[in-house]
């Protein structure tokens, strides 16, 4: 019987696979598809951890502010102004790095922001994302520095990088537009990311909230913290004709959601994921969950949130070439 | 000493292995559209030492085509198992001689399979590699390929099992019926 099963089984992947037949300039398609993402760490490599600051503040902004752990909950008595008046406040005194530490679909991830300065460093991901010449894995749970973006100061100056730790390159980022909030398609698009291309948290917080992109859904406990829960309205965007033609679909969909401890106003949490379909390449779903630490504003920790680009590496012109 | 390959030397490689190799895919993930898009995935990691790689350039895609696989193919297994089993559900053939094909059977039910036994499953019987070889393969201790091959089988053992009982009762009531 156990014989029969495995012949079986041989026999049936046969002709499942019968007639299969790999279509034709695959490798030119890996190649794109290996640009595409580059540059599309690129375009949202500025302002990292921003993302998930700007989520606090819209978590904290949406909640209606005061202690939301009574009641139904959360009151909207409090004006937005009132709340982001006390997220700012709490963002001021502290002056608090913040390191939010992704996992998802790619490899495990930190950002780092503290002010101005921010950094997404990606790391090899359980999946397998460096291997040895002779196709073993190496590296598995997250342990080598894969991709950086962020800021690094060069001349005295911040300038925005990004570094490729497998072939030893880096490449300056280009000064892009900053969403002003979540209220644009593209803005919440890049929500549903570990990157969100702001430092100015309650500004992007007050026009996300005074649009209505964002709403208090509920209180989820985290860590014994019972925290206020903001959901994003989810978005669809079609793709430019760029694009669609490069990932061969022609939709994405997004959704965000913020976890915000009502006594400090700051986020502990972020999830976001999209969903792109609608062209001949198959469905792609990716989601991430950034849990949220707020660090002091130690030597070590600011550095942390600055690049520095390792001796050694050749600069590129742009991180296509990467 | 690696040589530096060349772009040439990779469609080469391809136009030689590419069939092979995407049937291989088409195995692990259940169709021929997600066989595409590991077999890509797994390029693009190619392409990444391609011009430096050591050794043998088809075993590092094998090894990153299974990690890949084992790991859910980032991960996205659980919903990319879903849509599958929907879509193999309205794809379903609609030749009863076909439907009626235990070997049909199984491999739908070995794409039902856990990402990491369905790897295992399809290098112990597709690729035919030993267990060890299997182990190296995807660098796991050679116990974790056994016990995961042995879940796996006896799962389909299962099925065949039903399989066959459901083929006595079905020949049993048409007896009743005659």
């Amino acid at each position: 019987m156990n014989t029969d099963v495995e012949e079986l089984l041989r026999d049936g992947m046969e002709r499942f696979t019968a007639g299969v037949r790999a279509p034709a300039g695959l490798a030119h398609t890996a190649s794109r598809r290996r640009r595409r993402r580059l540059a599309v760490r690129a375009a949202v490599a500025c302002g990292t951890a921003a993302v998930t600051a700007a989520a606090v503040v819209a978590v904290a902004a949406g909640t209606g502010g005061g202690p939301a752990r009574t009641g139904p909950a959360i009151s909207q008595a409090h004006t937005a102004a009132y709340v982001i008046s006390r997220v700012e406040k709490a963002l001021a005194e502290q002056h608090l790095v913040l390191l939010g530490r992704t996992s998802g679909v790619w490899g495990p991830s930190r950002s780092w922001t503290y002010g101005p300065r921010n950094r997404f460093e990606e790391f090899t991901g359980s999946d397998c994302g460096h291997a040895l010449p002779n196709g073993n894995c190496t590296h598995r749970g997250g342990s080598e520095p894969y991709i950086d973006v962020g800021t690094a100061l060069i001349g005295g100056k911040l300038t925005g990088v990004y570094v490729s730790y497998y072939n030893r390159k880096w490449s300056l980022l280009p000064e892009g537009s900053t969403p002003a909030s979540a209220c644009s398609r593209t803005g919440a698009l890049e929500m549903a990311s570990p990157l969100v291309p702001t430092s100015d948290w309650p500004a992007f917080i007050r026009a996300t909230l005074a649009c209505g992109a964002a709403a208090v859904t509920g209180h989820v406990q985290i860590d014994g913290v019972e925290t206020v829960k903001i959901t994003g309205s989810p978005v669809t965007v079609k793709l430019p004709p760029g694009e669609a033609r490069a990932v061969h679909e022609k939709w994405v969909r997004s959704r965000w959601t913020l976890y915000v401890d009502p006594d400090t106003y700051l986020p502990v949490r972020m999830s976001g994921s999209s969903y792109s379909y609608g062209g001949p390449a198959p469905s792609t779903y990716s989601a991430g969950v950034t849990d949220i630490q707020w660090l002091p504003p130690t030597a070590a920790n600011i550095a942390q949130s600055l690049i520095t680009i390792p001796a050694g590496f050749q600069q590129v012109s742009s991180p296509a070439d990467q | 000493m690696a040589h530096d390959r060349t772009a040439e030397e990779m469609d080469q490689f391809l136009t030689e292995r590419a069939d092979l190799l995407m049937r291989t895919a088409v195995l692990l993930t259940g169709s021929r559209e997600a066989g595409q898009d590991l077999l890509q995935t797994a390029l693009e990691r190619l392409l990444r030492h391609w011009r430096t790689l050591e050794g043998d350039p088809e075993a590092y895609l094998r090894r990153t085509l299974y990690n890949l696989a084992a790991d859910g193919f980032r991960r996205q297994g659980r919903l990319r198992r879903k849509l599958l089993l929907l879509r193999a559900e309205t794809q379903a053939p609609v030749d009863p001689t076909t439907e009626v094909d235990l070997r049909d059977a199984l491999v739908r039910m070995l794409l039902q399979l856990p990402p990491r036994q369905r790897a295992v499953l399809v290098l112990r019987y597709w690729e035919q590699l030993t267990e060890a070889e299997t182990a190296a393969t995807l660098g796991w201790p050679q116990g974790t390929v056994k016990s995961a091959a042995s879940r796996g089988l006896r799962r389909l053992r299962e099925l065949a099992e039903g399989w066959h009982q459901a083929e006595r009762d079905d020949k049993e009531l048409r007896g009743q019926r005659a």
